[in-house]
């Protein structure tokens, strides 16, 4: 009897945390797909309304949001593309070579200690930097933080991947005559790909997500990223809240689908390799 | 063929060693430009007064600004309310997903999705969700009978700061969940064992064994959420923009509207400073009590 009360009583605490958990999201998404008077309506309507689309045309015909998107796409891509090579080849470095004074692991930790400073802290300056450079709106600009921001993570996601590979498989590959980039290209390289690609599916999150930085050197259309134009219409008098939540669920949803394929890491992308997961 | 870094020869350079330099570099280098070099940027700007003469007057105008000196206050209340009721829900859910659950990666995953949310569509739900003519909480309170006259949430200074606190709690205690989860899913099954034969109670043996035991994923949890607590920027700007008045003006919002909004930017590096010791400080007291985790 007393076990199953206590059961009884697990299973309803979960379901209330899935429901704070859930019914934000629904509710933003209904409110995207319904027309303004029924947004307005009290009691608030969940479940019952006429959908319609208006607010997703509005927003990527009517308004700049196609481009943002555009912009978004791009800047993550392109982003997550740098730091990867970059700073794949440094992991493999990390991993695989014992350097003099315990360089290796002064280096490593010394990597990860600049992913600790705020990005406002970092913000200030750069925009002073762009400015000079006169990078300030353009793509080029959010590319190069992002893939800063991105590095110290692929390095210390990537050298824990690399560890898990044992050495004799690239020591064999250059007995039969491989460079050592050779073994690393052909024989390290595809064990390592699940790793590989979690990794980018984590700097493309964040690039994704990232807003102040974005805020800060990006204030025209031209390279202005999705939530930067939320946010603009966000803080606004007389907000759209169709065409600002439709724009929202379309940010939300391919940063959604791409977390949860790399749930396995998670924890390991999360606490940079802190926390075994 | 070389043996892989098996022989330590001090400051000796071998072809291996040269490669290792080499594939490392550009990682440093880009570092070095953009995280070191407009760091030591930032102390030369901030001890800049507007017009480019040397001047210690952005570090002395910190200790009597008002506005400063609130938004510090701000960001401490911030951090430590939502910290802590951060790290007791994510606590408890980790422990009931601990337990004898069915499906239990389904509620894992399911419970997981605020964390991934952009920041800025975080904010954007939280203010359709606490508006006060349309949104849902106040809706939903009114179909029971409540009267929500006083709910004014983010237009009133008293409820604003608990909006964004809502809205943060909500977003990370995902994250909270999840490390402690792991850290728990990590801890072997003897001392549990041991404590049953001994007739400990349940909470005894939360106590003495799991307690101890996830100590380390505790602090690693508390000590990610701290950092970013400190510097909270993105939902506060997108629900209350640091307002009404500057009922919720965090440092990073105050930082960020001193450059780019009064164009002080001596002032603004200045203050940013201050806001990096300050992380430096707790990080470092977070990561002392890591190392003596063998007491």
């Amino acid at each position: 009897m007393n076990r199953r009360i206590s059961r009884t009583v697990k299973y309803a605490v979960l379901v209330m945390a899935l429901l704070a958990t859930l019914a934000p999201v629904y509710w933003m998404t209904t409110i995207s797909f319904k027309r303004e008077v029924d947004q307005f309506a009290l009691p608030p309507k969940w479940f019952v309304f006429p959908p319609t689309l208006e607010h997703y045309a509005d927003a990527f015909v009517n308004r700049s949001f196609g481009q943002y998107l555009f912009n978004s796409l791009f800047i993550a891509v392109a982003s997550t593309i740098c730091a990867l090579v970059i700073g794949t080849l440094a992991a493999y470095a990390l991993a695989r070579f014992r350097l003099p004074w315990n360089l290796d692991r002064k280096l490593a930790l010394w990597i990860l200690s600049t992913r600790m400073f705020p990005a406002i802290v970092t913000a200030v300056p750069l925009f002073l930097i762009m400015r000079a450079l006169w990078l300030v709106n353009t793509r080029l600009s959010l590319i190069i933080v992002y893939t800063s921001l991105n590095l110290p993570f692929v390095v210390w996601m990537m050298r824990g991947f690399f560890a898990e590979v044992p050495r004799d498989l690239e020591e064999a590959a250059m007995v039969d005559g491989d460079s050592r980039m050779g073994a690393l290209w052909r024989v390290v390289l595809p064990l390592v790909a699940p790793g590989l690609a979690a990794t980018a599916v984590f700097c493309l999150i964040v690039s994704w997500n990232e807003f102040l930085f974005a805020l800060v050197l990006t204030q025209t259309d031209d390279a202005m990223t999705l939530p930067v134009g939320i946010a603009g219409r966000v803080t606004q008098y007389g907000i759209k809240w169709g065409a600002m939540s439709a724009a929202a669920v379309v940010a939300m949803i391919p940063i959604l689908v791409f977390a949860l394929s790399v749930q396995r890491y998670l924890v390991r992308g999360l606490s940079l390799g802190a926390v075994k997961g | 063929m070389a043996r892989l870094g098996s022989e330590r020869l001090q400051g000796h350079v071998t072809p291996d060693r040269l490669l290792a330099y080499l594939l490392i570099a550009p990682t440093i280098a880009v570092l070095l430009a953009l995280t070191i070099y407009p760091l030591i940027y930032s102390i030369k700007v901030s001890f800049q007064s507007n017009s480019g003469t040397a001047t210690l007057q952005n570090f002395t105008r910190l200790l009597t600004d008002q506005f400063f000196l609130s938004a510090l206050s701000h960001t401490f209340v911030y951090a430590a309310i939502a910290l802590t009721v951060e790290f007791l829900l994510g606590l408890g859910l980790a422990l009931l997903l601990d337990s004898q659950i069915r499906a239990r990666n389904v509620w894992r995953t399911l419970l997981l999705v605020p964390m991934m949310l952009p920041p800025v569509v975080v904010g954007v739900v939280w203010r359709l969700m606490l508006n006060s003519n349309f949104g849902a909480v106040n809706g939903t309170l009114k179909s029971f009978g409540v009267n929500t006259d006083a709910l004014t949430w983010t237009a009133s200074p008293k409820l604003a700061m608990a909006s964004v606190i809502i809205a943060d709690v909500w977003q990370w205690t995902p994250f909270m969940f999840l490390i402690l989860l792991a850290g728990l899913q990590a801890i072997p099954r003897e001392p549990y064992e041991a404590a049953l034969t001994d007739g400990s109670s349940a909470w005894q043996t939360f106590q003495h064994v799991t307690l101890p035991l996830l100590k380390p994923a505790i602090l690693i949890a508390l000590l990610l959420r701290t950092m970013d607590l400190l510097r909270v920027f993105d939902h506060i700007f997108i629900l209350t923009e640091g307002g009404p008045g500057l009922a919720t003006e965090t440092l990073g919002l105050y930082i960020y509207r001193t450059a780019f909004r009064f164009s002080n930017f001596g002032y603004a590096a200045a203050m940013s400073f201050v806001l990096l010791i300050i992380t430096n400080i707790i990080s470092a007291g977070y990561i002392r009590l890591l190392q003596t985790r063998e007491t």
